[in-house]
């Protein structure tokens, strides 16, 4: 049995933050119904089109998700939403904040009718406070939380996260959250409202460096693939590409400095502490760079490996999916989408041994549940043909 | 009450990833218990910043927590850890997969005398498949995730996610992995082994740039800070420093362009669409630029506003702390230590209306909750002063 079996969700999301949040609920066996406008969400209509109207980037954060139509717009539509609301567990949104109670579908109207009602808001800043009602994408929550004044190279362009981290990173703390309003509502029975933001996720993703700021008063700045406090650990060049290597405490840099044919750097005052090691940094990628250019990354790997110390290659995205032991561990699967064909998606990350995640449908086409979910919640064919008849319902 | 009031947590971690897990844990008011190695404790106390000789990485991931000393070396302290886990919901680890096993300590000896216990792994790259045994840290999982492949300037040297996402994103799916088994166990009864690790958290963060892959068959690349799918959605240089602004649909474009004075620019056929701005975006982004260097940023973000265009300072750490909305959202939370003095910590990123998290006591001294924790599992004070004479606590 999968662990979330019988938990309802009610997921009126669009983009990344809030799909992924209940994506990662379905995986793991909730019933998320996802509840678009008539002419369904956004990225139904995005770039990476696999067949007319499907597109991947839709596909790669609704899988497991039945999906039904409703117009929020028209009365018969939000009537239809809190009748559905009054028997669910869970409802995610990610509206910009007073949109949801202008629709009237915000969580006093609906806890009022259902008070075990968990429901979660995700948005740019959070219901509260001074920016509360601006809108906020990934890009301005990594600017406005320090994460891209700490990533990149020093003196460079600004640089982002490549991967949109506070849509993920507010994705992850609206599950933790509404996770932990399940378990207290076990407690209390009552619901609660769950409330994060992209802006609060990229400030909560930023512990070493806030840390740092503190405790030094200097401002954490980019550093390319170099560690804030400890060195080495970073990126080399090989003759063919770059690798990592974290060799930075007493027992493994002895290691690599053996391992490079460089054992006299130990012992070299530059190098032999911590704190010196860090300060003269980029010495010492000079001369381990002048080894680790001679041969191809392959062979410093293995060298690496073969003396425990955590290393490996800087993969192209290709490269990362098609490696034995991302495969070995699920995280590449596959799943038939009508019209399609078989469709590639990631694995879930987390393991469970007794109710493991599964992967058990593509993405809705539009409307695909819109009849059965209905009529579960007691619609009749005729009703259904009246909503049908006056747009609510598609 | 928090909404984790009552669940018990037995923290065996170290460094960043499964210590960041059972934070998350404690913030939302789990018992979370941090056994460490008497002496010296775990690693991360011997941090490079320090204030009064405390080791300010610990104290930031370890608030919350209480402290006990068991040297997991002697069977004795074993015995400790094993008592504990019989009165605790939730047992996290980070060893390298079979060091646990080896102290009698793996799943299966726990599972044996707590059936209902939630086990949770968070390693470099799992507890099975090839790689397993590979010591892993962020930086190698950013690397072989193909997340630093996708970080930096388009043409510059590899650069790394500024914050130890593989690290953070572990243990935030190690949270939801234990969240989700303690959901399972009100229906079964029973625990669970979760697993996790910081290639696979990588991994799962790349669901762009996969899909991108196995859409169009070209590897994604870097491009320091545009998007992949849309423009202009990046930073744009103004006279004093950079802001950023997105937009992602031709309503946000044309206000972008009111506010900038270049009504103009949604005319010209190169710009008129997403697929033209995209394709267009070099282009355009001098073209943009040649107006928002003209003026501090100050003056820009004022006009973007204005028209309701998502947009936002680059803001360094000390003005990203310091920011009214970040205040207001007690993103920011002062704690007294006893030894470090006021601290400042991170405050809880989800807001919970009825039983809110919150950080309210500081990282444990070494130790500091042994005696308390020892008589909690009915060791008197005799047998408590023997372990400590013995050096096991």
């Amino acid at each position: 049995m999968t662990a979330l079996a019988g938990i309802r969700v009610l997921d009126q999301t669009q983009v990344m933050a809030g799909p992924f949040c209940t994506m990662l609920l379905a995986d793991m066996g909730a019933d998320v119904v996802k509840i678009e406008p008539p002419g369904g969400e956004s990225m139904r209509g995005g770039e990476l089109e696999l067949a007319p109207g499907v597109s991947a980037s839709f596909l790669a954060v609704n899988r497991n998700k039945r999906g039904i139509v409703l117009d929020l717009k028209r009365p018969e539509g939000v009537a239809v939403l809190k009748k559905l609301a009054a028997t669910a567990d869970v409802l995610v949104e990610n509206y910009r904040p007073g949109v949801a109670a202008r629709l009237g579908v915000d969580y006093a109207t609906l806890a009022a009718e259902n008070p075990r009602l968990v429901y979660c808001s995700i948005s740019g800043f959070g219901q509260t406070g001074p920016y509360a009602g601006r809108g906020g994408f990934d890009l301005i929550a990594q600017g406005m939380s320090g994460i891209m004044s700490a990533t990149g190279t020093e003196g460079g362009p600004p640089v982002k996260v490549g991967v949109p981290i506070t849509d993920l990173g507010a994705g992850l703390f609206g599950l933790v959250g509404i996770l932990a309003a399940l378990r207290a509502r076990r407690v209390t029975g009552r619901g609660q409202l769950v409330d994060t933001s992209l802006f609060e996720a990229g400030l909560a993703l930023s512990a070493w460096e806030a840390t740092e700021y503190w405790y030094t008063g200097e401002n954490p700045r980019p550093l390319g693939t170099a560690h804030r406090l400890n060195a080495p650990y970073q990126a080399f060049r090989a003759r063919d590409g770059w690798f990592t290597v974290g060799a930075a405490n007493e027992r493994l840099w002895p290691r690599f400095a053996a391992l490079l044919g460089l054992e006299h750097l130990v012992t070299d005052p530059r190098f032999a502490r911590p704190a010196p090691r860090l300060r003269n940094r980029a010495d010492l990628q000079e001369l381990v760079e002048a080894v680790t250019t001679g041969a191809p990354r392959a062979h410093w790997l293995a060298l690496c490996e073969e003396a425990g110390i955590p290393a490996g290659p800087i993969y192209s995205v290709p490269e990362a999916l098609g490696d034995p032991h991302a495969l070995a561990r699920g995280m590449v699967q596959e799943i038939e989408h009508p019209g399609v064909g078989r469709v590639k998606a990631l694995g879930n990350p987390v393991k469970l041994s007794r109710s493991p995640a599964t992967l058990r449908k593509n993405a809705p086409r539009l409307g695909e549940d819109t009849d059965a979910v209905l009529r579960e919640a007691g619609y009749t064919t005729d009703a259904l043909e009246v909503l049908r008849a006056a747009g609510a319902v598609r | 009450m928090k909404a984790l009031a009552g669940l018990r947590v037995i923290d065996l971690t170290q460094a960043m990833a499964a210590p960041f897990c059972t934070m998350n844990l404690a913030d939302l008011g789990a018992d979370v218990i941090k056994v460490e190695p008497p002496g010296e404790g775990e690693p991360t106390r011997r941090g490079s910043i320090t204030r009064h000789g405390e080791s300010a990485t610990f104290l930031t991931i370890n608030r919350g927590k209480r402290g006990l000393t068991a040297d997991l070396k002697r069977p004795e302290g074993v015995e400790i850890v094993r008592k504990l886990a019989r009165t605790a919901d939730v047992f996290v680890q980070n060893y390298r997969p079979g060091v646990a096993a080896r102290r009698g300590l793996g799943y299966e000896d726990l599972a044996a005398v707590n059936p209902r216990l939630i086990y949770c792994t968070i390693s470099g790259f799992g507890s099975t498949g090839p790689y397993a045994a590979r010591g892993g840290y962020d930086l190698i999982a950013q690397g072989m995730s193909g997340i630093l492949s996708v970080t930096g300037d388009e043409d510059g040297a590899p650069a790394k996610a500024g914050v130890p996402l593989s690290d953070l994103a572990a243990g935030l799916f190690g949270v939801y992995g234990i969240l989700v088994a303690l959901e399972s166990r009100e229906r079964t009864g029973q625990g669970q082994h979760v697993d996790t690790s910081l290639l696979e958290a990588a991994l799962a963060l790349t669901v762009w740039e996969s899909t991108e892959y196995w859409a169009t068959g070209r590897a994604p690349g870097p491009l320091g800070s545009a998007h992949r799918l849309s423009a202009p959605y990046q930073a744009l240089r103004a006279s004093d420093g950079w802001f950023t602004v997105g937009t992602n649909s031709d309503r946000l474009f044309e206000a972008l362009c009111r506010a900038l004075g270049r009504p103009d620019l949604p005319r010209d056929p190169r710009f008129a669409g997403r697929v033209e701005r995209l394709a267009n975006r070099r282009a355009l982004i001098p073209l943009l630029e040649r107006t928002t260097s003209g003026a501090p940023r100050a003056h820009w973000l004022e006009r973007l506003e204005r028209e309701g265009v998502p947009s936002g300072p680059i803001a360094s750490y000390a003005e990203a702390l310091a920011d009214p909305h970040a205040l207001a959202r007690g993103m920011v939370v002062d704690l007294v230590h006893p030894k470090a003095g006021p601290l400042k910590a991170l405050g809880v990123p989800v807001k919970l209306s009825d039983t809110p998290g919150a950080v309210d006591r500081p990282a444990p001294l070494l130790g500091q909750d042994t005696a308390a924790i020892l008589a909690e599992l009915g060791y008197g004070a005799e047998e408590q002063q023997a372990l400590r004479d013995r050096g096991i606590v």
